[in-house]
């Protein structure tokens, strides 16, 4: 028997790992505050207010808050999200060889990197 | 003396595209793997709502709006359902992968941690902290 | 009481692909599916083909489909069927004839991951272990090599280079045993995208596992470990 090469997948594994936390323990806080109870009026008028909002992710703590929000609610739950994708295409049948792994896992990373500029620029301009 | 008939024609079946069709369990695989869809538009809604915090008031204002359309609630709320149930099957899984603890109470742990999260964000924006 | 029988018949020197054909047995509480077809082979067709050995669950040689989902024939029983009962060759495996698949793909997926105790001490005395060290693995001790996980598992379905869960879960259990020396020897095999990078936890093979050796999280905990080999293999290449 040939020795098979080694995959690359635990990178995209841990990367997947890391972003199932945070879609199961940080994301459903996330939706139920700013995209449910906030749009139907169950929060104060005030509580996403640009100022505050602003403070606390870009100036208190030298913005920690937003690098985590960025880190935990964005970029790992975009690994999770785009490791399914390629392994559901596999599932279907869709046979997209490594195009499709350069298509999910690049997409993966462009969005993560311009969530972190979007936090930068937030940063810098505070 | 005559050679025996080779036969050799086993029967090989495909699997078809469909195949996760065919079984309630390979059916709430394929949700499960699903799940990750609505998050995803949830995710572009985040890094829009990043953009315009970093933009300006006004876009700031205009995702809020944005965020408050009925279709885009009516989304993110199969989001919500759609991270219950992920979350559901991962805190299961988890302790089989790394049984450190009896798995009752890992799970247990794990949702405790969804719903603090849940809670401090709630009292956070409240206002209550 | 009787039941019917919905058999795939497959006889590869005449048919292109397996057919139904419907047989109606007696039945009590205790009939087993491979009752119901040693009674159809002994009273009604003595052509049908299946493999049984041990009828007690053991010997993991009389793995069906029954109605869709693969069984142990000797442990299934007519009882907990209502209407008629479907009964394939198993799946993602090839049928050589009627109920008896092909298992060496299976065979040599085994084979890959040296499935048995590899040491180097040839000394004579008895290597010992604790009853803790015991526990580790013995879980995952008690396969009897029936081939169901595969029939479960879509990825082996998609895929058939990929090792499999059995295969797998044999790595897992020597690789935790503490008289094991060889797991440097199979972690090459589990580290390829056919080894246990091929699992996406669907986790069926955990369901039907007639041994309830939880495949799945043999197949996972291997991932955790060829992970951290992953890491070792950058500082150490
Ligand atoms: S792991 Fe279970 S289902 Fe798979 S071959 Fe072994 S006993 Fe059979
Ligand atoms: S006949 Fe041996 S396991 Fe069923």
């Amino acid at each position: 028997m040939t020795q098979p090469t080694r995959s690359d997948e635990p990178i995209w594994w841990a990367l997947f790992s890391a972003g199932g936390v945070c879609f199961a323990v940080l994301i459903p806080g996330l939706i139920l505050t700013l995209a449910i109870a906030y749009p139907l009026g169950l929060l104060p008028e005030n509580a996403l207010d640009y100022a505050q909002i602003r403070q606390w992710l870009f100036s208190d703590y030298w913005g920690l808050a937003g690098l985590v929000l960025v880190g935990a609610g964005l970029c790992l739950p975009l690994f999770h999200a785009m490791h399914r994708v390629h392994h559901g295409m596999h599932d279907l049948m869709l046979r997209a060889g490594g195009w499709g792994k350069v298509l999910c896992y690049g997409s993966a990373s462009l969005l993560s990197v311009l969530a972190l500029y979007f936090w930068y620029l937030g940063l810098s301009a505070s | 003396m005559s050679e025996p008939r080779q036969v050799n024609r086993a029967y090989q079946s495909q699997l078809r595209r469909n195949w996760w069709l065919k079984h309630g369990y390979y059916q709430r695989y394929m949700l499960r793997e699903a799940t990750v869809l609505p998050l995803l538009f949830f995710c572009g809604c985040l890094l829009t709502g990043l953009y315009s915090l970093q933009h300006s008031e006004q876009s700031w204002l205009n995702w809020l709006a944005f965020m408050a359309t009925p279709w885009v609630i009516g989304l993110n709320l199969l989001t919500f359902f759609a991270s219950l149930f992920h979350a559901k099957t991962f805190f299961e899984l988890f302790p089989r992968v790394l049984p450190i603890l009896p798995a009752p109470l890992m799970i247990a742990g794990q949702w405790l941690g969804t719903l603090s999260v849940a809670l401090l964000l709630a009292l956070l924006l409240g206002g209550v902290l | 009481m009787q039941k019917t029988l919905v058999i795939q018949r497959y006889n590869p020197e005449q048919d292109h692909k397996p057919h139904p054909q419907h047989f109606t047995v007696p039945c009590d509480d205790s009939t087993s599916v491979l009752d119901a077809l040693l009674y159809i082979q002994q009273q009604l067709d003595p052509t049908l083909a299946f493999r049984w050995s041990c009828r007690m669950a053991i010997c993991g040689s009389c793995g069906v489909m029954v109605n869709g989902i693969p069984k142990l024939g000797c442990k299934t029983f007519l009882r907990d069927y209502k209407d008629d009962i479907t009964v394939e060759a198993l799946a993602h495996f090839a049928t050589e004839k009627d109920l008896i698949s092909d298992m060496s793909v299976f065979l040599t997926h085994l084979q890959a991951v040296k499935p048995y105790l590899i040491n180097h001490d040839t000394r004579p005395q008895p290597h010992q272990q604790t009853p803790k060290q015991l526990a580790k693995y013995a879980k995952f001790s008690n396969c009897i090599n029936c081939g169901l996980c595969y029939s479960a598992c879509p990825q082996f379905g998609l895929n058939p280079a990929f090792l499999g869960p059995a295969a797998l879960t044999l790595a897992q259990r020597y690789n935790l045993d503490s008289r094991d020396q060889g797991k440097a020897q199979r972690m090459p095999q589990l580290n390829g995208k056919n080894g246990v990078w091929g699992c996406t936890f669907v986790g069926f093979c955990s369901d039907v596992c007639p041994k309830q050796l939880d495949p799945a999280a043999a197949v996972n905990q291997g991932k955790v470990a060829s992970a951290a080999d992953f890491v070792i293999g950058i500082f150490k290449p």
